[in-house]
């Protein structure tokens, strides 16, 4: 089953005071996000990715299109009590104190009494807010508070989560955090669907991204395909290699590029199309000693930017 | 209808938070001691006096309560973006606008009910001080519980006002709908006046204008009956009746537009 | 998306029933407030002169229309016994605030004058708002000229009417005709014939139109007063009369055996009483 699917999901903002026109925010998304996986939506500023999100939590209605949230439409309200959404900056109402914001939450759900309190003071403990739940978040730092919003998004113990940039306000310990979290998550069986423009943080956590940009879905699958296509060669380190041994080699043409790491170890870079065995022998029969040998994949940044450009141009 | 009773609380702890209760303090504090000044300067007609301020202060600081809050009642979420985790819960759109409505609606029957307890304890004290035959030439006791009924539509007309306030607040923001809430306000409160000037305009159109705007309008002058108890007038019953129903026909139309404009909107 | 359509019918509903409810309103009369007297919260204009700060000229606009709704609103009201208890006080809140309101003098002593129903008939306070405005503008000819006219028209007091005649036609700006109407008054004050010139130097010289059609009103109620004097004469004679007659604003006379009235619904009518059947 697939946790959200949409069908040519479009949103037309009107634009300009005076003679407003159409902009197209997001143009005949068709997406397809399968249940228990983390998956990562990707693209720059301005790509969509906020508007696509609050289509799904139905703050904004769609121009044209559909969207299903766990094979229910988007607008039916049933459904949001299995759906946890973490909006991009968030905010909430500073007169409340983090434990009774997640407290009023928790009461949308259902939750009363002991079992409301017990609810709100577990997740503050899982996103790191100690003692001072009981300010008023008034007083809360962005990354405070972005922890808040994480903990809101989670007082249902959904089945699917939607976070938009849920790394954003956060110090690297804080990231890495939320990480595990997702993580957590994911191994409980819940769906991980985050908007990000880090791309780090999808290479870490994700099974399966989408990349948005201007408005429309560049490319979806698995991270793992995506990328094992791009093999770009192979990374060689090698200690005791002696100058001789270099030229002989890049004679051949075999070697794009020789870095000296330091005393005589070399990193080589191999194109794809010298099968790093035969090289290998070839050194190690004077006198190098292997010291690592790995693909050299191209990054998603690469990927990235590859695409993105791609749209642009 | 859980959900709308959860936000109208959250609305009632917000006013309390935001130190709006602290506008009983300013009630009392101004009865009390205007009730102290008279004592000085003029001789029997302090309970009148008293009465007109009393429920002149509770229908005015009622209305400041109920367009300032108002106004910010929706406009505030959206701008401030509480609003996208807010609908993202199991919440309909018009539940929390009918929470949002009923939690003022709470909060000005506190603030009603406290200045009410605060003006006739005035009241009683000021009794004491007058000789029984003294007493016996008022149209009306010191504590003439007939006074709730002005307090009473007093209450609905705040809750209509609340209601005005809370519409523009879904679709505008906090200038333009304290504008337009208080003006409405003031040509409500001018409604017979409206009916009269047909007869005083020469075109025709224009008296068409008037006469549709009178039937429109809020009728907020309809509410006034404080001249009547004070003086101790009959307000025949039928009257308040018609009155209340006439409120909260409006006020149902008011939030049913409300809803209306709410379910389109996009949280941009 | 059904469920918006019954929104949109509940609408519907709701706002013909604040319609009807405001219809059901109507017809009880209004709120009570309408019937017990209307309230005049300051009546001391040194008070009110204070209280309005810098808003004095404003606030003199407000009560200026206060007092107009007052006075139209009571005329227009079917209450048999109307009052016009607050108009006094408002125009002299209004002129309090603002002192050179010079239509709120003119036009208010017009109101003042004007006899029940019409008005609230008291000439006096006429005559006491109009000296007001000439202690503020002792210049201005018009405010002796009104005073005048008040003694002429309503205190038939022809010898002060001719006085206050004569005092206006010495202020400057003062029209020419000013000093023969002093003289006419003095000479034959209560004729039709000096009441007419009174009214057509009014009519020809008014600068507001309601002044205007005022006077022009008068001076049809005068030829109406001819008129009758006429019909009733002929008919003492014994003569047919040539059809139904009917007066300048074209409302047939009501001839009841030997005497003729006016329509009362004519808008010339009441005619002014007193010394005008003498010719």
């Amino acid at each position: 089953m697939s946790a959200i699917r949409t069908e040519a999901l479009t949103k037309h903002f009107s634009v300009g005071f005076w003679r407003r026109r159409p902009y197209v925010a997001l143009d005949a998304l068709t997406l397809d996000v399968p249940d228990g996986e983390v998956f990562g939506f990707l693209g720059p500023n301005g790509a969509g990715k906020t508007t696509t999100l609050k289509l799904l939590m139905q703050l904004i209605h769609p121009t044209s299109g559909r969207a299903e949230i766990l094979g229910r439409p988007a607008g039916d309200v049933g459904v949001r009590r299995r759906v946890g959404y973490l909006p991009e900056h968030p905010y909430f109402y500073d007169y409340l104190t983090a434990e009774e914001l997640l407290e009023y939450f928790a009461a949308l759900f259902g939750y009363a009494g002991a079992e409301r309190r017990r609810r709100a003071s577990s997740l503050l403990d899982e996103v790191g807010i100690g003692a001072e739940r009981r300010f008023q978040l008034r007083k809360f730092s962005k990354g405070m508070i972005q922890r808040v919003g994480i903990a809101q998004a989670l007082v249902n113990e959904p089945d699917l989560v939607v976070f938009d940039e849920p790394m954003s306000g956060l110090d690297p310990v804080g990231r890495r955090e939320i990480r595990e979290m997702i993580l957590r998550l994911r191994d409980r069986g819940c769906t991980v669907f985050f908007s990000s423009h880090v791309l780090s943080d999808a290479e870490a956590l994700c099974n399966r991204v989408a990349i948005l940009a201007g408005g429309r879905l560049v490319t979806s699958g698995s991270l793992a395909d995506m990328l094992a296509f791009q093999l770009r060669g192979w990374e060689l380190v090698v200690t005791g290699l002696t100058t001789e041994a270099l030229e002989h080699a890049r004679g051949l043409g075999r070697i794009t590029k020789a870095t000296l790491l330091g005393g005589d170890r070399y990193a080589l870079e191999l194109p794809l199309s010298t099968p790093p065995d035969r090289i290998l022998a070839d050194l190690t029969a004077h006198g190098a000693q292997l010291g690592s040998l790995n693909p050299v994949r191209e990054t998603l940044e690469d990927f990235f930017m590859r695409q993105v450009a791609a749209v642009k141009r | 209808m859980r959900a709308l009773v959860i936000v109208a609380v959250n609305v009632f702890r917000e006013a309390v938070r935001d130190r709006v209760l602290y506008i009983l303090v300013a009630f009392a504090v101004l009865l009390i001691s205007v009730s102290f000044l008279l004592g000085q300067l003029t001789a029997g007609q302090d309970v009148k006096i008293i009465k007109d301020l009393g429920l002149a202060a509770i229908a005015t600081f009622g209305l400041l309560i109920a367009v300032f809050i108002g106004i910010g009642l929706v406009w505030k979420e959206v701008e401030r973006k509480s609003i996208y985790s807010l609908l993202s819960k199991p919440i309909r759109r018009y539940e929390f606008i009918l929470g949002k409505y009923a939690g003022l609606a709470l909060t000005l029957f506190v603030n009603v009910a406290v200045m009410t307890l605060a003006f006739y304890a005035v009241l009683a004290f000021l009794n004491t001080r007058f000789p029984a035959p003294m007493r016996a030439a008022w149209p009306a006791p010191a504590t003439d519980p007939g006074m709730l009924l002005a307090i009473a539509l007093i209450f609905v007309e705040l809750l209509l006002v609340t209601a005005i306030a809370l519409f523009f607040s879904t679709f505008s923001g906090p200038f333009l709908s304290a504008a337009l809430t208080l003006g409405l306000w003031v040509i409500g409160s001018f409604n017979a006046d409206l009916r009269n000037f047909e007869a005083v305009l020469q075109s025709p159109a224009a008296g068409w204008i008037a006469r549709g705007l009178y039937y429109v309008l809020p009728n907020f002058a309809a509410f006034d009956v404080k001249a009547q108890v004070v003086h101790a007038l009959p307000v025949p019953p039928a009257y308040v009746l018609t009155t209340a129903v006439y409120g909260v026909v409006y006020i149902a139309l008011l939030l049913t537009a409300s809803v209306l404009v709410f379910d389109r909107r996009d949280f941009k | 998306m059904s469920g918006r359509r019954w929104l949109f019918v509940l609408l519907a509903l709701l706002g013909g029933g604040v319609i009807g409810l405001q219809a059901v309103h109507d017809r009880a009369g209004g709120p009570p407030a309408a019937q017990t007297p209307a309230m005049l919260y300051v009546r001391s204009p040194e008070a009110m002169k204070r209280l309005a700060l810098s808003y004095d000229q404003l606030l003199a606009d407000v009560y200026w229309i206060r007092t107009v709704q007052h006075y139209g609103g009571t005329k227009l009201s079917n209450d048999p016994d109307k009052r016009y208890d607050l108009l006094f006080p408002l125009l002299d809140l209004t002129t309090s605030l603002d002192p050179r309101m010079t239509v709120a003098y003119l036009f208010g002593a017009v109101f003042l004058a004007e006899p029940h129903p019409g008005g609230p008939g008291r000439p006096d306070q006429a005559i006491r708002l109009l000296e007001k405005g000439l202690d503020t503008q002792p210049e201005n000819w018009r405010f002796a000229q009104a005073i005048g006219f008040v003694h002429y028209w309503w205190l038939m007091d022809y010898p002060t009417a001719a006085d206050w005649f004569t005092r206006a036609a010495a202020l400057p700006d003062a029209p020419s005709w000013l000093t023969p109407l002093a003289a006419v008054t003095l000479a034959q004050g209560g004729r039709r014939d000096s009441s007419r010139r009174l009214w057509e130097e009014f009519a020809r010289t008014a600068e507001e139109d309601w002044f205007r059609n005022e006077a022009q009103r008068r001076l049809m109620q005068l030829d109406a007063m001819d008129q009758i004097d006429f019909l009733t004469a002929e008919l003492r004679r014994g003569r047919a009369l040539p059809g139904t007659p009917v007066d300048p604003t074209g409302v047939p006379y009501r001839i009841d055996g030997g005497t003729v009235s006016l329509d009362p619904r004519s808008r010339l009518s009441p005619l002014p009483t007193g010394p005008y059947t003498l010719q």
